[in-house]
């Protein structure tokens, strides 16, 4: 718990915690202020302009935000799992506390429930950001926005949060665990990113075993519908491809222990001489 | 190899310690006793095995075989408790840049050992760092890293200090400092274990010396001992006694003249500076009076000679510790 806190303390000092949320959020406001500022202009053909409007239209705006900060959070957590892993080889601070006595596998699990708690609390702090952006959306697009309050959505959408956070927190530890075997920041980092959108073109050839690879889990666990949202990544998709929600759910928490475990277990055979 | 060295009791036990990276042979066959409450300078050239020493002891690496008593205690590779009463400073000091001096500290402190409350700002305010430990580590000086990192390995108030190079990067009176804090934790008890490759320093710092080449120990001995069988005393003699004063210091060995001086001549005889009382008399009693005597405890030819004659990495002796004894 010492660690844990320590660790909590640390990520939310660091400059890469604020820049990476930072990202996400800025770049969800501006996607739903120009959405709501020129869905009435775009050109109705193959329902753009349609679908554009279904997007910021409540209680579906709900869904909108939510696809999108899953599919752009899973790679910038990929991203992030992997500078917060990489930085403690190449800082040498891991050697720190391993000379001081300290549990290896306890010290990189800590390290990772503190990630995985700024990951939770960065989720539902954006999403209730999202939701202002895709109001203001709305409104700019004429649109009302009486179904901000609809029950059923709002009801459903504490579970959705919880699920988008595993998929999110499973990517995270995707980037952990490349990063912790690579020792190295920037290439945790570069293969993390690889592998995120090399998912992604395994697509084409693959789309049978691409649904159960870890991003294509992370956005089927939550549950989506997949008409209308605003995807990042894995917006092309095809239904036929996807698991059922919680076929994917057992996927993710596969993927997310499987990466703790590979993290840990590397980390606690690691021959230190850097 | 090993001689009798002072102080009760072992802090630190090596015997048979193997470690091979590959087809390298890191360490073959290490033994170290250390004893202590004293400081102990290990010492070698480059690549001697010295910081893979530092790693095993710390768990950051695993030995190949041999044994390790710590603190009276066998070490085993899960006993990682063992470290607790331990203080480590190995290679670089490692810090998170983006974090301040303190911050660092306290980050440092969540894990291993609990340290108590209060302890941050003692460290701080001994190693010279309170009035920037609010400051980034990523503005600081190398030397105010290596103060910082000695910080670090003090955390927990250690029975036994590992530092590895500890005066890297360091001023002089820095270098000074960090001397009269480990002098004074190992009147206090503690342990601290010193690998340098300054003699000068070590020579000044350490009360019992091991010395490694090619992952051995080729010799340990106190300090004390160690430069009364090496270095040389120097007399000035008349220069027209020359011949006289070099036939009567011949029962020491090989006698070497040394510049003119001023109507006079210097000689090196080669024997540790505890014989200058001798020398001094038999040239009395061959009726010449000397003028001058210097005493060298010749530190550097005697690592030189037990490591085959290779050198230390770093530039010589600090700038306050000249390799020379002082003169008589």
């Amino acid at each position: 718990m010492r660690l844990l806190l320590d660790d909590l303390g640390r990520l939310a000092r660091r400059p890469a915690t604020w820049v990476s949320y930072g990202l996400v959020v800025g770049l969800m406001v501006f996607v739903f202020v120009v959405i709501g500022a020129t869905a009435n202009s775009l050109p109705d053909r193959a329902g753009g302009g349609q679908a554009a409007l279904s997007v910021l239209t409540f209680p579906g705006a709900y869904d909108s935000v939510l696809a999108f900060l899953i599919g752009i959070g899973t790679l910038l957590a990929v991203v992030y799992g992997a500078a917060v892993a990489g930085s403690e080889w190449n800082w040498g601070t891991l050697k720190n506390a391993i000379a001081r006595g300290e549990s290896r596998a306890g010290y990189v699990t800590a390290l990772f429930g503190a990630v995985a708690v700024v990951l939770a609390v960065g989720l539902v702090v954006a999403m209730a950001i999202g939701v202002v952006a895709a109001a203001v959306g709305a409104t700019m697009a004429g649109l009302s926005t009486t179904g901000l309050g609809d029950a059923t959505y709002l009801g459903a959408l504490p579970e959705k949060l919880a699920r988008g956070w595993l998929g999110v927190a499973e990517a995270a530890a995707i980037g952990f665990a490349i990063a912790t075997l690579a020792r190295s920041q920037l290439a945790g980092i570069g293969v993390g990113i690889a592998t995120y959108f090399g998912e992604q073109f395994s697509t084409i050839f693959f789309p049978d075993i691409v649904k159960f690879l870890p991003f294509h889990a992370a956005e089927a666990a939550v549950g989506l519908s997949q008409s209308g949202g605003v995807t990042v990544g894995n917006g092309g998709v095809q239904d036929a491809a996807r698991l059922a929600p919680d076929v994917a759910l057992v996927v993710v928490l596969c993927w997310l222990a499987g990466a703790l475990v590979v993290g840990a277990l590397v980390t606690r055979r690691a021959e230190i001489t850097g | 190899m090993t001689e009798s060295v002072p102080g009760d009791g072992l802090a630190l036990r090596i015997r048979g310690l193997r470690k091979r990276y590959g087809s390298v042979v890191a360490l073959d066959g290490l033994d170290l006793s250390v004893p202590s409450g004293l400081v102990y300078g290990f010492l070698g050239p480059n690549g001697a095995g010295k910081t893979t020493t530092m790693r095993v002891l710390v768990g950051l690496i695993h030995a190949d075989g041999g044994t390790i008593d710590m603190l009276g205690r066998p070490v085993s590779h899960f006993d990682r408790h063992r470290l607790f009463d331990v203080g480590a400073l190995i290679e670089a000091p490692s810090f998170y840049p983006y974090l301040s001096g303190r911050r660092n500290l306290q980050a440092l402190a969540a894990s291993g050992a609990r340290v108590r409350r209060g302890r941050i700002d003692e460290l701080l305010e001994l190693v010279a760092l309170r009035d920037r430990a609010g400051d980034r580590v990523s503005t600081y000086s190398m030397g105010m890293k290596q103060r910082l990192g000695i910080a670090g390995a003090l955390l927990s108030d250690p029975q036994l200090l590992l530092l590895d190079e500890p005066a890297n990067g360091l001023d002089p009176a820095g270098i000074v400092a960090m001397r009269d804090t480990l002098r004074r934790l190992a009147s206090a008890g503690k342990t601290v274990f010193v690998s340098s490759h300054i003699l000068g320093e070590v020579r000044q710092l350490a009360d019992v010396v091991g010395i490694i080449a090619a992952g051995r120990l080729v010799r340990e001995s106190a300090m004390d001992v160690l430069l009364r069988d090496s270095g040389q005393v120097r007399v000035r003699v008349p220069a027209d006694r020359l011949g006289q004063a070099r036939a009567a210091l011949a029962t020491f060995g090989d006698v070497a003249d040394g510049p003119p001086d001023d109507g006079h001549a210097w000689l090196s005889v080669p024997v540790g500076r505890d014989i200058a009382a001798d020398v001094t008399r038999i040239l009395a009693d061959a009726g010449i009076y000397l003028s001058g005597l210097e005493t060298e405890g010749d530190l550097e030819t005697l690592f030189l000679e037990l490591t085959g004659g290779q050198q230390t990495a770093g530039p010589a002796p600090a700038p306050d510790s000249p390799a020379h004894g002082g003169a008589v």
